[in-house]
């Protein structure tokens, strides 16, 4: 069972022809040829596929397309701004946050999410927004300092 | 304008493990400068997000002293980089980097003359600096692209030509950016997961039962057979590729082809696996032979000469890599050649595995390596690219493999289960006399899967690897060692993992000195220094101990026995040795860690670690300082919270629920002593530092607690254990369980009446009977008249209103909740419906004259929706809730009727209903009407609203609710009287009670309600779940009006209440749920909170969905856990929700062990002072048993 369902992707309407049930995640990587969002688990528990639904972040493995075709706005990690220059990418370049980097995704766009309904945490309040985020890594300080960078905290930070 | 400018080298056989090729001698291109300038450096490394890429480019820029940016590292695509074996050890930058440097810095001497002839100046009149050759006057200004263009050369690497002195480096030993950061940050960079070529395709593979393991004489032989027509006709199907054990499916999308792979039907022949449910009884179990490393001075002839003796063993457990991205792998198979793109960590390795799987020569295949996952060691990215190249094969098109988590779960090759022992002790001045250690280490050199799973390399007798001996030999100069190596078959699946062997050695070594320390009365720090006769090391152990501020510590932990919290420091040092025996060292690492410990959870936290490394010349210090901290994170998580679990069926940890790893709350604060050594060479970084890890940690759990753990990981519940063994038990409060809802006033009864059948009989037996029924004689009889056929519908024959009306009866009614195969046809019938009387088919409800309605006149429809009787005269069951339609007014029984005979008639056949005694017996459905069934119209209760009276119409009638939320008697008749919506069954699921006899925290008020029912979720209560989920769907149809008056009716039926107001009542329901959660730690608790919490935990304002807050739910109160392992079970796939996450289904990836625990602490935390569910082990068996409830 197919249908043709229209999505608006990082500001463009795409039409995408697709069992309602694919996970929105499929679409973006397979239909629109997006790589922000990547496939960690397809559980819901990792949070490497996390995009935007009208500003709230969103694991798209476990977001139906019919689901999604709800929403007036979908943002993924390209569509965050024009030329990376979202000021939580630039604190993860400043931080120098990544290692094998698969895990990035979901940090920005849950970062991003978080930051735009808090936006003045504590470092607490930080660590507790990304605790459902894995980093096999152990890239968390890096990220962590990311995070204070991008939340206007003084970053204290061992990383000279 | 053309040019070139390449550096080569002979190519030299690779050693050992390190390539699998037969050598060829070829010539190895090892740097490139083209006309356009750009510098191109070929490494057979490849970047696991270490930061090779930037490091190896800062070095060759140094040789050549160009910008850093002008120089671009080639890795790992085999038929451009050189063999350089497996990127292992930490050897990139110690091994691989070295004919690099030497090519740039000849490359400079080429560019020099070549600026030299072009300027008819003298070579030491140029100079070039950051890419530009310059005389000192100014008077030239070349770039590289001036020089190459034009030029043509190719010459061989000169192993005389002289590289910088230190001294002279400028970048060299720089903080330098990685290069890749940038585009991974904006998603431009193509992962190998985003490789996409044009007519590619999708495919997924189905692995064998025997889950994790690759020797032994069942693999590759264990498929019986394959049903090809269990998946005929899915859509998007290309092709099955079978090929021994191995199983692969190929579609058009990739979710597609993991549909297919889910359905396809399988038949695997039993197998045994070994049991390694408790590997360390395994290890013990397992055959070796012995290899002595180290035999100094007689340690057996000094054992009996101790005055003090300790005899230690040291366990660590199977662990995984766990790479965040399971494995992924693009082929393309033409004509007799393979192109594969990979994330391997080994390209070259890889390209000898394929050619062997396909039958090709290695030069016919080619790896192009893009970055991947990390993955530490070694995971299923060599695996995936074999799966691949078999389906491309099979399908002629390039094919994109990617695996499931559970997939690389279980079958990524662990870091192997390893123990150790170490007979020793002190004479009587308190020093150490004798060492002898026996280190066991079942690893194995895990071939290619798909090569064993075809059966194209015999697996049955594995090879033994001599991986045991990493950092086997201690640091420390005791004077009489033995070390001695049992080198072992593998038992599961491994493979190295970071630090290999060198990280549960170095547990032990530096475990034991610490007790030696502690036994002879000495600080810890100095006892390690008095027999530590390498300077680097005491050097880089005294800096680490200085910027910890370490104290002396001479007497025993005396921890306090009612604290709740303890807290200790712990130290240890080593060196990471790598390769085989002798090995190569790499950098030096100390740590100091300091450790809280909660005694009522257990719960270990590293607080702060302080970690110094000595890695020689640091090429790039931010990189170094990166890889720090990764491996402290990270080793700091394999210490506390990992260890692969199995079971019979093999891997048992088959999702993160399963293998938790370390989050951002818990990571602690981390001081790196970075020892700058600029005249030593460069040692690899990439794993040392998580070497001592776990032997700190054990020390500071020692000087926190007194108890020694040598075991790892040193979970909650083995700390908890121990302490309350050792310290008395500390328990936590008992949980006050939540204040009672009072009940206000009098609940409301349904409008309508049922028969009292009691009443009937008591009144004079059956004559009584015939009596009440009155005229309704002709019910008791055991066939009714038929109703004649009528022709079939034409269109037209009804009005678009009136069959628009009765769109919204059948959506009241959720026909198609019941008349619908599970993507199937909708209303055309076949679904079965578990009774407890047998299984009852529904009837094909669409127009079809010969298997559906074709041929019904209203009349005939009227009776059977009133009456229970068919149009052939036959008595229907009532699980065709007749009894509730009875009560559908005319108007409304014509327009459902008007409906249905408007749908596009469906040729479907349904199955007859399987019923047993008597119920198999349709004659016994009339006395059974006789007895239980009124069809006596709605008639209003003229006490209550309109309101109430239309809620009470739909709900009675045709939205009989009461069919699954009102309990039946024996006979299977709900019991209306009693017990109207006091909860029922229905499909294997609780139906609970929507009357005071529901069990959820909050009251269903009539907003819930009307919340639930139209959007599907509730924030008071939950989602609609379950069978629930598609009656909410099919209830869309409804006007919110109808809506609104069933919620008015249903809450009239709960006059529960809460004493204070009900947001306040519901912040005391999370708030008594987080207070138990927050003592509980156990396995259960990290199942949930790895698995379950991200979209269960919190309601913060920027995460998208319903988030369903269990402790609100009624049922995690319920008298059974049902409903809660049911979901569990079978996932949520569609949700009622108009933004919900899905649910995944835990079925295959929980064993019913872990459900268990998981169900048993959602039990204890979320509904607090409720009795623990009985037999919950046997239950969730046996839901699991019902197929699909
Ligand atoms: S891939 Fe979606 S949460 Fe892991
Ligand atoms: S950087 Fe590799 S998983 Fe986070």
């Amino acid at each position: 069972m197919v249908a043709s369902v229209f999505l608006n992707v990082n500001g463009r309407r795409h039409e995408v022809v697709a069992s309602p049930a694919t996970p929105l995640l499929n679409i973006l990587r397979n239909d629109l040829g997006l790589n922000g969002p990547k496939f960690g688990c397809g559980l819901g528990a990792c949070g490497a596929c996390t995009v935007l639904l009208d500003g709230q972040a969103a694991r798209s493995c476990s977001v139906r397309l019919d689901t999604a075709a709800r929403c007036a706005n979908i943002v993924t990690l390209e569509g965050l701004s024009a030329d990376g220059k979202d000021p939580v990418q630039l604190a993860f370049v400043k931080a120098q946050a990544a290692q094998c980097g698969y895990c990035l995704n979901g940090m920005v766009m849950t970062l991003r999410a978080f930051l735009d309904a808090v936006p003045n945490p504590d470092e607490r309040g930080l660590r507790e927004a990304l605790k459902y985020n894995f980093c096999r890594c152990g890239t968390h300080m890096e990220i962590l300092c990311a995070a204070k960078i991008a939340a206007g905290l003084k970053p204290e930070t061992d990383l000279t | 304008m053309k040019g070139m400018l390449q550096i080569f080298q002979q190519a030299v056989p690779a050693k050992g493990l390190s390539s699998r090729n037969n050598f060829v001698p070829r010539e190895e291109t090892l740097l490139e400068i083209a006309a356009d300038g750009q510098v191109r450096g070929f490494c057979g490394h490849v970047d696991l997000g270490t930061g090779i890429a930037t490091s190896l480019a800062q070095i060759m820029a140094e040789e050549l002293d160009a910008e850093p940016a002008q120089v671009q590292m080639v890795l790992g695509h085999t038929d451009q980089t050189p063999d350089q074996g497996a990127t292992i050890a930490s050897e990139s930058i110690q091994v691989t980097a070295r004919p690099l440097r030497r090519a740039a810095a000849q490359a400079r001497l080429i560019l020099l003359q070549r600026a030299a002839e072009l300027t008819k100046l003298r070579v030491d009149e140029l100079d070039i600096r950051n890419g530009r050759i310059s005389t000192a006057d100014g008077s030239v200004d070349l770039g590289f692209s001036d020089l190459v263009s034009g030029l043509s050369v190719r010459c061989e690497l000169d192993a005389k030509t002289p590289v910088k002195p230190v001294s002279r480096y400028r970048l060299v030993g720089q903080d330098l950016p990685r290069v890749d950061i940038p585009d991974k940050v904006t998603g431009r960079a193509v992962y190998v997961h985003d490789v996409r070529v044009p007519d590619m395709v999708h495919g997924r593979v189905i692995r064998p039962p025997y889950g994790g393991y690759d020797h032994g004489p069942f693999v590759g032989r264990t498929l019986l057979s394959v049903d090809r027509q269990s998946v005929a006709g899915m859509p998007g199907l290309l092709d099955i590729v079978v090929l021994g054990d191995f199983v692969g499916v190929v579609a058009e999308r990739e979710e597609q082809a993991a549909a297919i792979a889910a359905a396809l039907h399988l038949t695997w022949a039993p197998v045994a696996l070994p049991n390694l449910s408790d590997p360390l009884e395994a290890l013990k179990a397992n055959p070796y032979t012995e290899r002595v490393v180290l035999d100094r001075g007689d340690a057996q002839a000094a054992l009996p000469e101790l005055s003090q003796r300790l005899d230690r063993e040291y366990f660590w457990p199977y662990q995984m890599h766990g790479s965040i991205g399971p494995s992924c792998s693009v082929a393309h198979w033409q004509e007799g050649k393979l192109k594969v793109w990979s994330g391997t960590q080994n390209p070259h390795m890889l390209q000898a595995d394929l050619a062997l799987l396909m039958g090709l020569e290695p030069t016919c295949v080619s790896v192009i390596r893009h970055e991947a996952a990390g993955c530490y060691g070694r995971n299923c990215a060599d695996d995936v690219g074999g799966d691949a190249a078999l389906l491309s094969r099979a399908v002629g098109r390039p094919v994109r493999v990617q695996l499931s988590r559970e997939q690389e779960h279980v079958w990524e090759p662990k870091g192997a289960a390893q123990l150790v022992s170490i007979r020793g002790g002190l004479d009587e001045a308190g020093q150490p006399l004798a060492y002898d250690l026996h280190t066991s280490y079942p690893s194995n050199v895990s071939p290619l899967l798909a090569l064993v799973l075809t059966g194209a390399v015999p697996a049955a007798v594995p090879q033994v690897a001599q991986m045991g001996d990493r950092t086997s030999v201690p640091p420390y100069a005791y004077q009489n060692a033995r070390i001695t190596v049992r080198d072992m078959p593998p038992m599961a699946r491994a493979s190295w993992f970071r630090g290999v062997s060198a990280l549960p050695n170095s547990f032990a070594h530096d475990s034991y000195i610490d007790e030696l320390a502690a036994a002879a009365g000495v600080d810890p720090l100095e006892y390690r220094l008095r027999y530590l006769p390498d300077e680097r090391a005491a050097t880089l152990l005294k800096a680490t101990a200085a910027k910890a501020d370490w104290q002396p510590r001479v007497t025993l932990p005396q921890p306090d026995a009612r604290a709740r919290v303890l807290a200790g420091r712990g130290l240890a040092y080593a060196q990471y040795v790598h390769g085989t025996f002798p090995g190569v060292p790499a950098a030096w690492a100390a740590w100091v860690a300091d450790v809280e410990v909660d005694r009522l959870t257990g719960v270990v936290t590293v607080t702060r670690a302080v970690v110094g490394q000595d890695a020689g010349l640091m090429i790039n210090p931010a990189g170094v300082r990166h890889q720090l901290h990764g491996n402290v994170v990270q080793s700091i998580s394999r210490a506390l919270k990992e260890q692969v679990t199995f079971d019979t069926e093999g891997v048992e940890s088959r999702e993160w629920g399963g293998y938790p790893i370390i989050t951002f709350p818990e990571v602690p604060w981390i001081d790196s002593v970075l020892v700058n050594q600029p005249e030593q060479p460069p040692l690899g970084a990439g794993e040392s530092t998580s070497v001592p890890s776990a032997a700190a940690i054990a020390n500071a759990l020692y000087a926190a607690t007194g108890v020694r753990f040598r075991d790892a990981p040193f979970t909650p519940e083995k700390v908890k254990a121990r302490l309350d063994e050792a310290l008395g038990p500390l328990q936590p409060p008992v949980p006050t369980a939540l204040a009672a809802l009072a009940t206000f006033g009098q609940p409301a009864s349904p409008a309508a009446k049922q028969r009292n059948w009691k009443t009937i009989l008591r009144a004079g037996g059956l004559a009584g009977l015939f009596a009440v029924v009155g005229g309704g004689l002709s019910s008791l009889l055991p066939w009714r008249v038929a109703i004649a056929p009528v022709p079939p519908p034409v269109p037209g024959m009804f009005s678009q209103s009136v069959i628009d009306r009765g769109a919204q009866v059948a959506a009241a009614g959720d026909c198609a909740v019941c008349h619908t195969v599970p993507g199937g046809i909708e209303n055309a019938g076949g679904f079965g419906l578990k009774t407890p009387f047998g299984t009852i088919y529904t009837t094909n409800l669409t127009p079809d004259p010969e298997t559906g309605l074709g041929h019904w006149s209203y009349t005939a429809f009227a009776r059977a929706m009133r009456e229970g009787v068919s149009r052939d005269g036959h008595h229907l069951y009532p699980a065709f809730p007749y009894t509730s339609f009875a009560r559908i007014n005319d108007t409304d029984m014509q327009a459902l009727y008007a409906y249905l005979m408007s749908q596009q008639p469906v040729r479907q056949e349904v199955p007859s209903s399987r019923l047993t005694f008597p119920y198999n017996i349709r004659a016994f459905m009339a006395g059974w009407n006789t007895l239980f069934h009124s069809s006596a119209p709605f008639t209003p209760d003229l006490a209550r609203s309109a309101l109430w009276n239309r809620g009470a119409y739909l709900a009675e009638g045709a939205g009989h609710c009461s069919g699954c939320h009102t309990p039946r008697n024996a006979l299977g008749a709900e019991r209306w009287r009693s017990a109207y919506l006091a909860g029922g069954e229905a499909e294997g699921w609780n139906a609970p009670a929507l009357s005071n006899l529901s069990v959820s925290p909050l009251p269903w008020s009539e907003q819930d309600l009307y919340a639930y029912l139209r959007t599907g979720f509730s924030p008071n209560h939950g989602p609609a779940g379950g069978p629930m989920a598609p009656v909410v769907h099919a209830m869309q149809a409804l006007p919110d009006e109808d809506v609104q008056a069933i919620a008015h009716y249903i809450a009239s039926f709960d006059t529960r209440q809460p004493t204070e107001p009900v947001l306040a009542r519901r912040q005391a329901v999370l708030a008594a749920a987080a207070t138990q959660q927050a003592l509980d730690a156990g396995e259960g608790a990290r199942i949930y909170n790895t698995a379950c919490a991200a979209c269960h935990e919190g309601e913060g304002a920027h995460l998208y969905g319903a988030r369903p807050q269990l402790a609100l739910n009624s049922n995690v109160w319920a008298k059974t856990p049902d409903n809660v392992v049911n979901v569990l079970l079978n996932g949520a796939p569609d949700p009622a929700h108009g933004s919900a996450n899905t649910m995944p289904a835990y079925r295959d990836l929980l064993s019913d062990r872990q459900i268990v625990e998981v169900v048993s602490y959602l039990r204890r935390t979320m509904a607090p002072g409720e009795k623990p569910w009985p037999n919950l082990p046997e239950r969730v068996a046996a839901l699991r048993a019902l197929a699909h409830p």
